[in-house]
């Protein structure tokens, strides 16, 4: 993997960030409604109020025009004012990304950790009790809607025994490390295990492919240890199809998870994401998007670099 | 069953003192109010901004927070908070001016109110008020009734005189009630951006302490406020109170169960009767000033201009059974002015559910029965789309007894829900064949935005120059009698025109732990918390 190679995929970047901002934008903007029309729930809200509202937002010109100011004004890191709050679009994010990376970003890594064993595990033990048990939690936890498991959670553990609190991020009034946990430690928990279902049976899957490869008869033949045939010839190999699912769940650390922010009121970029949806609050939008777009391509990146530290046959030039 | 009914318990009121103003004398009972404590409540929609002016939700924070001159009590009766009394013709507060065009309303502001900061309240914050909100460079909602003003004077510091451009009767129900802005902290500032919009300064009962966005706003005692109770007691009773932003109904129905929330309003009706059941918790209905209505579009299908056609569906629709379908809680009506009002007019043509009829009334309109099921005239099908909010679950549930009460007399009605802005969009613009859905109003509502042709949520198409005259009439007079007079007979034309079917009032639910003293709910869009000073909590 050469240095040039790298820098060619970043400069391939801009390019398609931007093909993707035009794309956001106008698929946004096809959305029926504006971003005032929250005011209109509201009877007594007058013609001239949301017209002059209009123009201060510069909604009164043409799609195109105010596209290019907005791309124009993006590139250069003016990210505009929130329409909802009137507050500076980068300071709406950088306050929620905090609870967003804490919440995917351990989710995530509780996830990793707990299914590729679990895949390698179920593989290695194909169709024992064991294999059967994982297979069943996963079906479970793939097939199971995350709202009822996490209302199932709250009932059991802070409506009836009292050990957890129900939503939030930290007691009012004590914001200490371990009350933290407690609040984290549901949501984590039910993000995690989506996760854990989904990447333990593709980690299953191509590990039970790989076995099945030549080199690992020949190794097995060879009268290497079955832990070594396992962990130094599959193992690296079965990752790789796995690394392309994780890298693209990647991503959702820094874009946030909608159901469960929501149902957990965390305070993360998902819930800003639907609060600004709602309200049609284009400039926040925009940046949610892009900054979700930016990490799924810097993700996708990574995964490559991953491969080729994973797999000795893959260069990159 | 501990469900309560409170509202319509008509709490004693001798008016004209201060200290019946809001609820602070509840059912004729003083018990020993204790100080302190904290009150959690939930909130189910996440703040935008603290301000009362810009914000697109109801100020439930903001009420606790900021004062205005004058403030509607639970019978949506204005009451004075700033101001020493509410200004009427009867007391001089108002003087309408010879030609009858124009008119001056006088406020007398109560002496040594502080900001909660320390600062005087003076007569020259009010003026500051009406010039920041008019300003063209805020970007604000809630400008209404700026413009009816032309200059407004400040002969002294407890003195404001307004002078406004035309007869207003409506002129309480906005830029004094919503609350008066400081001037000493304000003045030159940007309102778009300025710090206040998360941390308001008011007059009223709480303070802000912290506002973290999405997760929750603090506030605390106002060291300052100026009322006392009947006692001498300064106010308000509570130490704290916490608004915690919960975004998902279930959840917030968890945080009441495990005591994490103790004050939570909006609670689906379907939860109702399990958190009825919950040790510790009451459940109370509050009347809000809303109407459920079906609206015909009469620049839609031909048959809906038909007011046949019109009688036909309202006397199909049993509103008894839709409430049913609700749990039993929203209170069936006749007419598009909620009961709490002096002027709802009960003797309006009525349309009791009547299934013969509205056969009988669809057959002589020449709709007869197809092999189907449904009416055809002339090859033209009585098939029509039904729009409501889609999520709105009791709107949902309502659409479907619509459906299933239709079809029983011959008419398709196929669901065509839409969420959001496009809701909104279609709402404006007429996109929909009948709509089903709910307003809620402020204390004096203006009708003429619904039902006058050019009423900015007239959507529907609905005209009639009668009805445009009545509703000027009542909006231009402050004769209670000219006004009540216009707004009774704009109903009875309303209903012998039918554009719209007034089906149910649709109560707000309020689940609030038993520990609430004080606590009573307000069906204005000046929000429950409008008088949180005599709220405490029993030990």
């Amino acid at each position: 993997m050469s240095f040039s190679y790298l820098l060619k995929r970043l400069a391939g970047m801009l390019p398609l960030l931007l093909g993707v901002s035009l794309i956001l934008f106008g698929v946004l903007h096809l959305a029926p409604g504006g971003p005032l029309d929250v005011y209109a729930d509201n009877p007594s809200v007058t013609q001239e109020a949301l017209e002059q509202m209009r123009r201060a937002f510069g909604l009164d010109k043409p799609l195109p025009v105010q596209y290019l100011s907005w791309v124009l004004a993006f590139f250069q890191g003016e990210w505009g004012f929130s329409i909802r709050t009137a507050q500076p679009v980068v300071q709406e994010i950088l306050e929620r990304l905090p609870a967003t990376l804490m919440l995917s970003g351990t989710a995530f890594l509780v996830a990793l950790l707990v299914a590729i064993p679990l895949g390698v595990v179920s593989a290695t033990r194909r169709y024992s009790g064991v294999d059967y048990a994982i297979t069943l939690l996963s079906f479970l936890g793939i097939s199971m809607p995350v709202f009822w498991l996490a209302l199932m959670l709250q009932l059991l553990l802070s409506v009836q025994l009292r050990l957890l609190p129900s939503a939030g991020m930290l007691t009012i009034g004590d914001g200490s490390l371990p009350d933290l946990l407690r609040h984290l430690a549901m949501p984590a928990f039910i993000l995690a295990f989506a996760s854990v279902a989904g990447w333990s049976r593709y980690m299953r899957a191509s590990m039970v492919e790989v076995m099945g490869q030549d080199y690992v008869r020949t190794a097995r033949a060879k009268g290497v240890s079955s832990r070594r045939v396992i962990y130094a010839h599959a193992f690296r190999n079965a990752l790789i199809p796995v690394v392309t699912v994780v890298a693209l769940d990647f991503a959702s650390v820094l874009s946030g998870a909608v159901i469960t922010e929501t149902i957990f009121a965390w305070p993360g970029i998902g819930r800003l994401f639907i609060d600004s949806m709602n309200g049609r609050d284009y400039p926040v939008l925009m940046a949610i998007l892009m900054v979700g777009s930016f990490a799924l391509i810097i993700s996708n990146l990574l995964a490559d670099l991953a491969y080729a530290a994973i797999d000795p046959r893959i260069r990159y030039a | 069953m501990k469900y309560q009914q409170r509202v319509g318990h008509s709490v004693r009121r001798t008016s004209g003192t201060v200290a019946l103003s809001l609820g602070i004398l509840l059912s004729g009972m003083t018990l020993a109010q204790q100080r302190g404590g904290t009150l959690t409540v939930g909130l189910g929609y996440d703040i935008d901004t603290l301000n009362v002016y810009s914000t697109g939700y109801l100020g439930d924070v903001q009420a606790a927070v900021v004062e205005g001159l004058v403030a509607p009590d639970q019978k949506a009766r204005y009451v004075p908070v700033l101001a020493t009394r509410v200004p009427t013709v009867a007391n001089g507060g108002i003087k309408v001016a010879a030609d009858g065009k124009s008119m001056v309303v006088t406020y007398q502001l109560r002496p040594n109110v502080k900001w909660s900061d320390g600062q005087p309240f003076t007569s020259a914050d009010v003026k500051f008020t009406w010039e920041a909100v008019k300003n063209p460079k805020f970007i604000a909602e809630s400008k209404d009734g700026t413009e009816d003003i032309s200059s407004i004077e400040t002969p002294t510091p407890l003195t404001v005189v307004v002078n406004y451009k035309r007869v207003a009767p409506d002129f309480a129900s906005t830029l004094f009630t919503f609350g008066i802005l400081p001037k000493h902290t304000l003045e030159g500032k940007d309102l778009n951006t300025d710090v206040y919009n998360q941390q308001p300064l008011g007059t009223g009962p709480f303070k802000v302490t912290e506002y973290r966005k999405g997760q929750y706003v603090i506030l605390d005692r106002n060291p300052y406020y100026w009322r006392k109770d009947k006692a001498g007691v300064q106010l308000p009773y509570l130490d704290r109170m916490i608004f915690k932003i919960i975004p998902d109904s279930n959840t917030m129905v968890t945080q009441l169960k495990s005591g994490e929330v103790q004050l939570a309003y909006g609670v689906p009706y379907s939860q109702v009767s399990q958190l009825d059941n919950q040790p510790g918790l009451n459940v109370i209905k509050n009347s809000v000033l809303s109407w459920q209505h079906l609206d015909f579009n009469l620049k839609g299908p031909a048959p809906l201009r038909d007011l046949n056609v019109r009688k036909a569906f309202a006397y199909a629709i049993n509103k008894a059974t839709v409430s049913k379908a609700l749990g039993g809680y929203p209170t069936p009506i006749d007419t598009v002015v909620v009961p709490v009002f002096s002027y709802s007019n009960k003797l309006v043509p009525k349309y009791p559910y009547d299934p013969a009829k509205a056969k009988a009334l669809l057959d002589a309109a020449g709709y007869k029965p197809g092999p189907d099921g449904i009416r055809v005239k002339d090859g033209q099908r009585l098939s029509f789309n039904i729009m409501v909010q889609a999520g709105r679950s009791t709107d949902e549930d309502a659409e479907q007894v619509l459906i299933a009460s239709l079809k029983a007399v011959g008419v398709e009605l196929k669901p065509d829900n839409k969420s959001g802005v496009a809701f909104r969009d279609a709402r404006y613009k007429g996109g929909y064949d009948l709509f089903y859905s709910g307003w809620i109003t402020a204390a004096d509502p203006t009708y003429s935005v619904f039902f006058g042709s050019k009423g900015v949520n007239n959507g529907q198409g609905y005209s009639n120059p009668a009805v445009d005259a009545l509703l000027n009439t009542a909006e231009s007079s402050l004769d209670p009698q000219v006004r009540g007079k216009a707004l009774r007979d704009f109903q009875t034309l309303l209903m012998q025109d039918l554009p719209t079917i007034p089906i149910t009032s649709n109560p707000s639910m309020i689940a609030v732990t038993d520990k609430l003293g004080g606590f009573v709910p307000n069906p204005t869009n000046m929000t429950n918390f409008v008088n949180t000073s005599g709220w405490y909590l029993k030990k």
